[in-house]
């Protein structure tokens, strides 16, 4: 079974924010009403985490693009009482938006704080709003949303793929982060494939992953000089 | 009726969701037209690609617009264009929203409310032209052509070319743009003795000096930039950043070293002297090619002081850490590592060009690049060719166009101010509310926003409203365009053709092409095609010289000369640089078009031509000064002033040098007016903190306030959303009492604005800094009355020499609002 | 009106008002479940004829079955293949799609088979990888004489699981939802 890995060079990334416009654009995920977001009630699958390091004028700056980790054990699945959100067999931790009840659980649990919830009906551009990604649903108030590492592409590739008689090749499947970031921070594919990019970056010396002491084994790996 | 979202999209899947509402008979409200409501409905869902430029910034990146059944849906970057390979900002990839606006003009609108009040009528376009071309018509034969003129936003290559060859024809010198890069190039021409922006050897250099440069956010292109900071950091080399606050290229960069505003001059200077008296200095390039370095004689024997003198004798370490604020070891390191680093380039950006004395501290910053021998080298400057493009036919000009393309410019200041422009915005509208030379009496706006962005509002609205006749070109009402008597939709730059060619500073000639994605949604017209009708129906020798049907025609044209050259390639997969250079060498091209028709697909399927095989120029060549050389001290801002002076004192006889001087504000006397050196700016003494701005990739100069997401992702590193901040050090915070999130009011001698204070160490003790690009009056639902506008408490200041806006050059204080 | 509501509490006793109410609510209910009305399609087109007389195939109309999620329902460029001049038969419904096709107007055909917008369906993976003939879910379309106006198997999660359940493919949710 493939086991789709995101690598993020941290060296590389300049924080630009292309990936978090991308995945809202590409996810038709809500812009949410001025006051509200500023309450914290923002809808980013795809999160910057900024982190200042030193003291004046030694300063360091740490930017982390944060998508869902999509954990090999994740702790969010084990507490939803309906199965909107597992496991699946891709490794993708998935949520089905028309089973969750919005209980909230998940976003207790997640450890990284990648879920969001749609507090209000989703607002869209006034009248003529019509480019919506016709390959993603769209949630409505009260659910709990996350980043799905674009599996409506991977339904696409596997379908391809599947009529064609062969494996997803590397690269094939990219989620619309990975595909628009302009400084090349973001590799994705299969790390169980020996002979992938994934692969090769996530033996990497620089390679780290966020908070690995709580065994949920998170597919997201950070590459970076400085940890 | 009302149907509710969630009830619809359970019946139609999301696209066709939207689309059943024109479904519905309310087409009069989406205006979808309904053939393709009922494609989407039913359609297949084939999904295509189609490749075009986006415009939404200068960056000129190569886009992919994915398209469902026809619709557009998705943008992503172009990963065969060489300028952004495949790479994308998030103002770009929201630009469908753009597309989508709804606040977007769908017809001609005829203001019928006072200037301001936002009342307007819709018209037809026949009216509208009508009524644009008989006052023309009315004009030229009163001999008074000269008294239109264009005040444009950032058009570049044919666009440009277009609107100029539009007013010669009709008889008006008078056209400016109003954009952050006009007059960027004066320091580049004083040193270099030509107007272009050079272009900088990034991949091959082995450390970058950055002065205010924040490219990676508000330069040139800064996804070209990002792409290669990106293969920087695989071959791990070093990058510097020198200015007050922390921008995107500061936190990226490995050492940020933090100056007072308006002092990059002095710094530059200061690491100028460590090469000098170090002997870290490329001699044999200073002697041989450049001017003005050792003490001369003149032809008069006349002894002048040389830049060595005059950084030797002024700018020695404790003094030029006492100008800036960075301490003497720290100028002393950084001079020794620039000076002992093979390939080091230095930078010159925003932050050092839009003070008061910008211009000088451009020219301190490029004499670096002097000093190390940067030019046409590996790792270095150059610059690059123009595209090979095939001329327009001539100009025809009558009497009437003849006599008015004589007349004096309008924009060219007045009094005693910046020597070496013809246009300053600041003098545009002195001039105007003065009727001097002669008034205006037809203005056109070319999109862009310049109220917006201006300093002095007031005088620019009372100059507004006096002109007679405004006619806009644009696809949203803004602040601009409230004034305006007129307003003609343009379409969005994905529904018309363009070009989009040498983005200023990027390493290679390129050409994009911009092509209709879609059937325009609404009832607007392409900005080119409204000027050749314009011109057509003036007629006459101004309909004679657009002989083109549309202006998709002119850029067939022009794209022939670069068919028949047969230089460079359409950019396509695998054509990489070295690759095309081994087939060159080899008497080869790469793709042999059978016609131009074939190359002309070829290029609209592809997105666009490149060339990166540059004419290798001689070190002899490439400086256009009078000297030939470099000039350190520039012998044209010395003939400019001289001739100021001269006709000051024809005017007024008691005038001289030095009162020329002081009234340009240049404190500076004897040969170093005319060599880089450092000015301090005139900041008011009682004001505490230095204020200083910024633009955000997701918002730029403003024009992004308009998209829903945009506004969303504004502070998306602070997590401020839809709302201005000021950025304030911890050690100020404390200072003055404000906490990280309280509400504060920035006050300078001009007016106060209120903001949230983000409490971070990213920002100068006793500095603060505001994003620019909210607070608008205007420019629809989602930009209006969010966030403030920090040009609004600006003083009215300009570069002494170049006349651009000083953005960095007021003190504020500042107090918590309760 | 409050007042009348008032009045009307205090003319007749409350359990009255009750029976009213519980009156109306039966009313509303049987109207819910009463059997609906099956939608009318524009044309009252005969598959029979078409595939038996005519000779045509499935994806002959249905173009893209075999190569897209979609199977659409044709256009007019589609009809106007075989129906471009004069008429084929003496139908009435063959004059109004000879309208339709004259005025260059699309036909408003009624989808019925439709599933969410939360859920991925591909035609062309059920029948070229998973070998599903179209009658497992169309029903027999050869034998229809009147147009489609009814779901042949309800297009409900149940059934998509029940035959995923028999043919042993995967039930993971992420296969269909989305």
């Amino acid at each position: 079974m493939p086991k789709w890995t995101m690598v993020i060079d941290l060296d590389k990334c300049t924080g630009c924010g292309a990936c978090i416009a991308a995945c809202k654009i590409e996810n038709n995920v809500p812009i949410v009403d001025p006051i509200q977001a500023n309450e914290g009630r923002v809808l980013f699958w795809m999160d910057m985490i900024t982190q200042y390091h030193g003291d004046y004028p030694h300063i360091e700056i740490d930017r982390m693009p944060k998508p869902c980790f999509h954990c090999e054990h994740p702790p969010c699945t084990k507490v939803c009482p309906v199965r909107a959100t597992y496991l699946n067999p891709d490794g993708l931790v998935a949520q089905i938006y028309h089973r969750c009840i919005g209980c909230r659980y998940c976003m207790a649990a997640c450890p990284y704080t990648s879920k969001v919830f749609n507090w209000y009906e989703p607002m869209w551009l006034d009248g003529n709003y019509n480019c919506f990604n016709p390959d993603v649903s769209l949630r409505m108030v009260g659910v709990v949303e996350k980043c799905s590492f674009c599996s409506h592409r991977l339904l696409k590739v596997k379908e391809e793929a599947v009529l064609q008689d062969r494996s997803i090749m590397d690269g094939e499947y990219q989620p619309a982060c990975a595909e628009v970031c302009p400084a090349d921070a973001i590799t994705f594919g299969d790390a169980e494939d020996k002979n992938s990019e994934v692969y090769k970056l996530s033996r990497s010396y620089r390679a780290s992953r966020i908070m690995d002491d709580l065994g949920v084994e998170p597919k997201v790996y950070y590459l970076s000089k400085r940890s | 009726m009302e149907i509710k979202r969630r009830d619809f999209l359970k019946l139609f899947g999301g696209i066709s969701g939207a689309l059943f509402l024109g479904g519905c008979g309310l087409d009069d409200v989406l205006e979808i037209p309904a053939k393709l409501v009922n494609k989407v409905k039913n359609g297949p869902r084939i999904e295509t690609w189609k490749n075009t430029i986006c415009s939404l910034c200068s960056g000129g990146c190569g886009i992919q617009v994915r398209l469902i059944d026809g619709l557009p849906v998705y943008i992503k970057g172009n990963p065969n264009y060489p300028v952004n390979q495949g790479g994308m900002c998030p103002l770009g990839i929201s630009a469908l929203q753009v597309l989508y606006n709804p606040d977007r003009l769908k017809h001609p609108q005829k203001r019928i409310g006072n200037p301001g009040s936002g009342k307007w009528e819709s018209i037809t376009w026949d009216e509208a032209l009508k009524m644009v071309s008989q006052r023309m018509i009315e004009l030229r034969n009163e001999n008074k052509a000269h008294q239109v003129a264009v005040l444009g936003s950032d058009e570049r290559g044919l666009m440009k070319e277009h609107i100029v060859r539009f007013l010669s024809a009709y008889g008006s010198p008078n056209y400016y743009q109003f954009s952050s890069l006009q007059n960027d190039f004066i320091p580049y021409q004083l040193v270099h003795g030509h107007s272009q922006i050079p272009s900088y050897d990034f991949l091959n250099a082995k450390m970058i000096l950055s002065f205010g440069a924040n490219f990676l956010e508000d330069g040139y292109s800064p996804i070209y930039y990002t792409k290669l900071y990106s293969h920087h950091r695989e071959r791990q080399l070093r990058y510097i950043q020198i200015e007050p606050r922390m921008s995107l290229t500061a936190a990226n960069a490995d050492r940020w070293i933090q100056i007072r505003p308006g002092t990059y001059g002095a710094f530059a200077l200061g690491l100028a002297y460590i090469l000098i008296r170090e002997e870290l200095y490329d001699v044999d390039f200073v002697n041989k090619y450049t001017f003005g370095f050792e003490d001369w004689t003149d032809r008069e024997s006349k002894k002048h002081n040389g830049f060595k003198t005059i950084v030797l004798g002024n700018y020695y370490p404790e003094k030029v850490s006492e100008i800036t604020g960075a301490p003497s070891e720290v100028i002393i390191e950084l001079g020794r590592e620039l000076g002992n680093t093979p390939q080091a380039l230095v930078l010159g950006g925003r932050g050092a060009s839009d003070n008061t004395n910008g211009t000088f501290s451009m020219m301190a910053i490029q004499s670096l690049n002097a000093l190390l021998g940067n030019y046409e080298r590996q790792g270095g400057i150059f610059f690059i060719d123009e595209p090979p493009y095939s001329k327009l036919p001539p100009i025809v000009e009558d009497s009437i166009a003849k006599n008015g393309n004589r007349k004096e410019l309008i924009a060219t200041p007045r009094d005693i101010a910046f020597p070496l422009t013809n246009f300053s915005i600041d003098s545009f509208i002195k001039n105007i509310l003065t009727d001097k030379p002669y008034p205006v009496d037809i203005l056109f706006l070319m999109k862009g926003n310049p109220l917006f962005q201006s300093l002095n509002h007031h005088e620019f609205v009372k100059a507004l409203k006096k002109i007679p006749f405004i006619v806009s070109f644009d696809s949203f009402i803004n602040e601009t365009n409230e004034y305006a008597h007129l307003i003609l939709p343009t379409h969005t730059f994905l529904e018309e053709w363009n070009e989009n060619s040498n983005v200023p500073s990027i390493g290679f000639s390129h050409i994009g092409i911009q092509q209709p994605i879609v059937e325009p949604l609404f009832d607007t017209r392409s900005m080119g095609d409204i000027i050749i009708d314009l011109a057509k129906k003036i007629g006459g020798t101004v309909a004679k010289s657009f002989p083109f049907e549309n202006y998709k025609q002119m850029i067939e044209s022009k794209f022939e000369g670069v068919y028949k050259s047969g230089q460079g390639a359409i950019a396509t997969k695998g054509v990489k640089k070295l690759w095309l250079e081994y087939l060159q060498q080899r008497g080869w091209q790469i793709g042999r078009y059978s016609s131009f028709e074939e190359f002309w697909d070829q290029l609209l399927e592809n997105g666009g031509w490149w060339n990166p095989i540059r004419k290798e120029k001689k070190l002899t060549e490439i400086f256009k000064t009078p000297s030939g050389k470099f000039e350190f001290y520039s012998q044209k801002l010395k003939s400019s002033i001289d001739d100021l002076v001269k006709k000051t004192i024809e005017h007024d006889s008691t005038q001289n040098l030095e009162s020329v001087l002081s009234r340009l504000n240049i404190l500076a006397r004897g040969d170093t007016v005319f060599l880089p050196h450092h000015e301090s700016v005139p900041y008011e003494g009682e004001m505490p903190l230095y204020f200083t701005t910024f633009q955000v990739l997701t918002n730029r100069d403003g024009n992004g306030a308009n998209l829903p997401l945009m506004q969303e992702m504004f502070g998306y590193t602070v997590r401020y959303y839809w709302r201005s901040w000021v950025e304030i050090n911890p050690i100020t915070a404390t200072e003055f009492g404000i906490k990280d999130g309280s509400w504060v009011w920035v006050e300078s001698s001009i007016n106060r604005i209120k903001v949230q204070a983000k409490v971070i160490p990213g920002i100068m003790p006793n500095v603060i800094a505001v994003p620019f690009g909210l607070g608008h009056t205007s420019y629809g639902r989602y930009a209006k009355g969010h966030g403030v506008n920090p040009n609004s408490i600006m003083r009215n200041l300009y570069d002494f020499i170049s006349g651009k806006p000083a953005l960095d050059g007021t003190k504020v204080k500042i107090s918590l609002a309760s | 009106m409050q007042i009348n509501f008032l009045k009307f509490l205090k003319k007749n006793s409350f359990y009255k008002f009750f029976i009213v109410l519980i009156f109306l609510f039966t009313v509303l209910m049987v109207f819910r479940f009463l059997p609906q009305k099956n939608p009318k399609q524009p044309i009252a087109y005969n598959h029979k004829v078409h595939i038996e007389t005519a000779g045509l195939q499935c994806v002959d109309c249905h173009v893209s079955v075999e190569q897209r999620a979609f199977a659409t329902l044709p256009s007019i460029e589609i009809c106007q293949n075989c129906h471009a001049g004069d008429p084929l038969t003496e139908s009435e419904e063959e004059k109004k799609l000879l309208s339709y096709i004259s005025e260059g107007k699309e036909i408003p055909w009624l989808k019925i088979y439709n599933v969410p917008d939360h859920v991925y369906f591909s035609h062309r993976r059920h029948i070229i990888k998973g070998e599903v003939t179209c009658s497992e879910c169309h029903g027999n379309i050869n034998e229809f004489i009147n147009p489609v106006s009814s779901q042949f198997i309800d297009i409900t999660m149940d059934n998509c699981m029940k035959c995923h359940e028999e043919r042993k493919v995967t039930n993971d949710c992420l296969t269909c939802h989305r």
